[in-house]
């Protein structure tokens, strides 16, 4: 099986560009995200995940229009590939058996336990 | 369209474009701005400003930082050869600027290639002497006390050397030196041979040497043993092994053994001898005195860190071995190796000071300044040709960077072209520059890989001086502006040239000023009165030895010539008496003593060098035989200066029949005016004039100056009947004055032909410009004629321009070249002022100059039928 390298930041962004489907551009990328997870997304980080992502082939990128309020520059649009969406199923999956894998017990401790931590 | 609203800061988007990699560049810019305006819109400017600065240094991490060169592969050989290609081309198609340019670039290529080899040079000299840090070299400095006047000097006694090795352990050896002119026998002639040194056998322990034949350890042990240069092995002893052979030295002949010879010595060595005889040959290998003090004493230290600690005991050594003998002694230590450029003390070979070598390279940076300032000038000038060549360049995707080395490779072969010519030039030239700086450069030094990586420097530097602003401005030249034929000359590249222009004529007032000066002190010097008369004076060295009787028989003979006036012998001519000694009266008590300078001479003295008599007598023959006699009956009289007299408060007529004592008590018999015994940097002093048994080596002739061969002729039939063991060799005393001031005329001429070179490299670049200007001006000039301009008119119109940017250039540069010479005429105490018509001349010069070189344009242009200048378009 091939191995898909994929790291939490970038699954992110691979995510929230498929969220916005066929609107996905930078600026918009980090609004999602930054509304969505509640964090903040550095210009440079995600360009920096974009640029990596498309170097392995996940996401690809066209040229939009440019527009008034980019003072003229246009934008560039990111989809997520074949390869990308298997990426993303890949990473999924894996997540799922680790989740199964896990006792049942031990979730309940550390849920029990961030209760209460959470009641102090 | 460009909305005006967004404006972020401008130095962060300039960063953030430099460093971006430009396929990124526009989507994340457009990002940035995006951002941008609605934080203004959220948060105000301020705080947009601040977020969009961080933004940006955030933003600068690999994979957004890119550089322009990983866009495309270009083949780099390729372009390489396309570039040379066209570079050819373009200096072929415009003859006359890569005339002006190589021209000028070749003649101060070859200046600067010359001074560099003269730097060099002297910048190596002793630094071959692989213990060279390790060596010191004494100074004595020595008073009396009642005095506090002391000397100081290389000088040192025979017995330094042998006290200091014995007494401190950081002295691992002494090598006492002295150099002589000695008589040898060559096809039994004599012959004077210069470079003759005595030395001690621990030579070979201290310097470096490489010994052809025989051995170095026992070569200078014992009397008479010398060791010879291969040069003068072959020349005494042509091609046979010289070593057990005698040589024959001195009029009195003494047999001395070769035992070695040695490779011949590095010419930059400080060091200079082609004959090494042991010092114990001189028979003065006492230990008696610290004075007597007339050998140069070199020590070889432990290690180079000893010289600061030897001295501090040094001191306290001297003081307490100089107890009660009235004097003090002090010795200095001096590094070997800063001996030629850095001490003002006498050397064996003469020193050149380190401020001549810094005004040498400075000359050829200025004409460097110049010569790069004409390249740039016509390159810029030029750019208008070129703007075509660089747009269409550009259209077909030529990179800025890519088009800015193609200029600086263009510079390069110009430059490339100019050192080959240079070089040329250079070996050319180089017998004269010998002669002009006194120095026996060989081609050979021309091609030492140190010289040709200096040149090389040179090359790239220069390249890169004259090659980078055009190269800049033609690099980011607008391909839409120029292909629309919108393109004219900036007004920046404009200032520039209008600035170089008045840069390059200011170097060029400025060495003007600075020559006339130099060369009217020169003259000053040459023509002073001095006091003495020494024109047609021969002097003619007679040895020590020479007896007094025989002497007076030599003189006779002389003056039976009518063509001869006057004969004297003497220790040293009116032009140089350094010769130290101490005076006081009979009424002072005997360790009070006075410094002063005297000479011993003889009745003929005064009259061969024509010092004139204020009071009292002139030496008769009496005076001198008193002088001669024996024990009890010894008589000395003294002829003093002015200055003596005043030193002692007397009038020159109350001096007459005084007591005084020089060494030995003597009679006053007469009073001259005083006259310039030392260089013309000193003050007039005190000097005293005596009889001696001794008398002197020097014999000088006065002449009538009427046929100067048939005199000498005559001389020398006498001289060959009356002192057949001494060679026949003669010097004239003006010129062994002119020589006293070998430097200022060497300076004199340096500066002389590099303002020239200056002058006519700064008219090449104006010559050059204004011939472009006037190409772009062929319209104007046309109507202007149509319109009925005159010649006059037209000249006026054209250097105009020019004319002010000269005056300028006088403005700036004669107060420099004021204050420099100022400084340097100081240093005379007898020197020339400056007066305000050598700025006038300066002035006159150069703007002639330039309305003549404007004016050759303004003729053409003048007789070209304005018709064909008017209908191109």
């Amino acid at each position: 099986m091939k191995n898909y390298q994929l790291g939490e930041f970038e699954e992110i962004v691979l995510l929230t560009v498929g969220i916005l489907n066929n609107e996905a551009y930078s600026v918009a990328i980090k609004d999602e995200i930054e509304s969505r997870l509640k964090r903040t997304v550095s210009m440079g980080a995600l360009h920096t995940a974009l640029i990596r992502l498309e170097d392995k082939g996940y996401l690809k990128s066209f040229s939009g229009e440019s527009t008034e309020d980019r003072a003229g520059r246009p934008r560039r649009y990111f989809e997520i590939t074949a390869l990308g969406k298997k990426a993303m199923l890949y990473a999924k999956e894996t997540r799922e058996q680790l989740w199964k894998a896990i006792p049942k017990a031990v979730l309940e401790v550390s849920l029990q336990k961030l209760a209460v931590s959470s009641h102090q | 369209m460009k909305s005006k609203k967004y404006n972020p800061p401008q130095l962060a988007l300039r960063f953030f474009r430099w460093y971006s990699n430009p396929r990124l560049q526009y989507y994340i810019e457009g990002d940035l701005m995006e951002v941008y305006e609605r934080r203004i819109k959220k948060s105000g400017k301020l705080m947009a400003d601040i977020r969009f600065s961080v933004d940006v240094l955030l933003l600068c991490r690999p994979g957004i930082i890119g550089s322009k060169q990983n866009n495309y592969s270009s083949n780099h050989i390729d372009m390489f050869r396309n570039n040379f290609k066209i570079a050819l081309r373009n200096l072929w198609k415009n003859k006359p600027s890569t005339v002006i340019n190589v021209l000028g670039l070749t003649t101060g290529i070859t200046a600067c290639l010359l001074i560099a080899l003269f730097i060099q040079h002297e910048l190596s000299f002793d630094q071959f002497q692989s213990k060279g840090s390790r060596i010191a070299r004494v100074v004595m400095e020595y008073g009396f006390e009642g005095s506090t006047e002391t000397n100081k000097g290389t000088f040192t006694s025979t017995k330094v050397a042998p006290v200091l090795s014995r007494t401190f352990p950081e002295v691992e050896k002494g090598v006492r030196m002295t150099d002589a002119d000695m008589i040898l026998r060559l096809n039994n002639e004599p012959v004077t041979e210069p470079n003759f040194m005595f030395s001690d056998s621990s030579f070979f322990d201290t310097f470096d040497f490489e010994m052809l034949e025989g051995d170095a350890e026992t070569a200078l042990d014992g009397k008479y043993k010398i060791v010879l240069t291969e040069t003068a092995a072959q020349k005494y002893f042509g091609n046979e092994s010289a070593v057990g052979k005698i040589l024959e030295v001195g009029a009195a002949k003494t047999p001395y053994e070769v035992t070695g010879v040695m490779r011949d010595y590095p010419k930059n060595s400080q060091l200079k001898f082609d004959f090494l005889a042991s010092f114990s040959s001189m028979g003065q290998n006492q230990e008696e005195t610290y004075f007597n003090a007339n050998y140069t004493t070199y020590l070889l230290l432990s290690n180079e860190f000893a010289f600061a600690p030897l001295k501090e005991k040094l001191d306290p050594f001297m003081e307490k071995e100089m107890k009660g003998t009235g004097a003090t002694i002090r010795f200095h230590l001096e590094a070997f190796r800063d001996v030629h450029l850095q001490s003002p003390y006498r050397a064996f070979v003469s020193n050149t000071s380190m401020s001549y070598l810094y005004l040498l390279g400075g000359v050829a940076l200025l004409i460097i300044i110049i010569v790069c300032s004409t390249y740039v000038n016509l390159s810029t000038a030029k750019s208008i040709e070129r703007a075509k060549e660089v747009g269409v360049r550009k259209v077909s995707g030529a990179a800025r960077t890519q088009l800015f080395w193609q200029f600086i490779g263009e510079a390069f072969v110009v430059c490339c072209l100019s050192v080959v010519v240079s070089f040329s030039a250079a070996s050319l030239l180089l017998p004269y520059f010998n002669t002009f700086v006194d120095r026996s450069f060989q081609l050979t030094d021309l091609f030492t890989p140190t010289f040709l990586l200096i040149t090389f420097l040179i090359t790239i530097a220069i390249s890169l001086a004259a090659g980078s602003y055009p190269a800049i401005i033609l690099s980011g030249m607008q391909p839409a502006r120029i292909l629309k034929g919108l393109f004219k000359n900036s007004s920046s590249a404009k200032q520039l040239q209008h600035s170089l222009v008045v840069f390059q004529f200011a170097i060029t007032v400025f060495l003007i000023v600075c020559t006339i000066i130099i060369r009217n002190q020169l003259s000053y010097i040459q023509n002073k009165s001095l006091g003495y008369d020494r024109n047609h004076v021969l002097s003619l060295n007679i040895g020590w030895d020479m007896d007094y009787n025989k002497l007076k028989t030599i003189k006779q003979e002389l003056k039976k010539n009518p063509l001869i006036i006057e004969v004297s012998r003497a220790a040293n001519s009116p032009v140089n008496i350094y010769s130290g000694y101490s005076m006081r009266l009979p009424s002072m008590p005997e360790n009070e003593v006075i410094s002063v300078n005297a000479n011993p001479i003889d009745e003929g003295f005064l009259k061969t060098n024509g010092l004139q008599l204020i009071a009292g007598r002139d030496f008769s023959e009496q005076d001198l035989e008193a002088a001669n006699r024996e024990g009890e009956n010894k008589e000395f009289s003294y002829i003093i200066n002015e200055r003596t007299a005043k030193t002692f408060g007397w009038t020159p007529e109350e001096a007459i029949g005084r007591q005084l004592v020089l060494n030995s008590p003597g009679e006053i018999r007469g009073v001259i005016k005083d006259f310039h015994f030392q260089s013309i940097y000193n003050d007039l002093k005190p000097i005293v004039l005596f009889t001696a048994p001794w008398g002197g080596n020097l014999l000088l002739v006065k002449t009538s100056g009427g046929d100067i061969p048939a005199t000498i002729a005559y001389i020398e039939t006498v001289w060959k009947e009356l002192v057949p063991n001494r060679p026949f060799e003669y010097s004239f005393l003006d010129d062994t004055y002119a020589s006293m001031y070998k430097t200022e005329t060497q300076l004199g001429n340096v500066m002389s032909l590099f303002s020239a070179t200056a002058i006519i490299l700064a008219c090449l670049g104006l010559f050059g410009l204004s011939s472009y200007m006037m190409q772009q001006r062929m319209k104007e000039i046309g109507i202007r004629k149509v319109l009925g301009a005159t010649l006059m008119n037209l000249i006026g119109i054209l250097s105009g321009n020019f004319i002010i940017l000269v005056i300028i250039a006088i403005v700036i540069a004669s107060p420099l070249a004021y204050l420099l010479m100022k400084s340097w005429l100081s240093e005379f105490a007898y020197h020339t002022g400056i007066a305000w018509w050598i700025f006038a001349v300066a002035g006159v010069v150069i703007i002639s100059i330039t309305i003549i070189t404007v004016s050759i344009h303004g003729f053409r242009a003048m007789a070209e039928n304005p018709v064909r200048s008017l209908r191109s378009e």
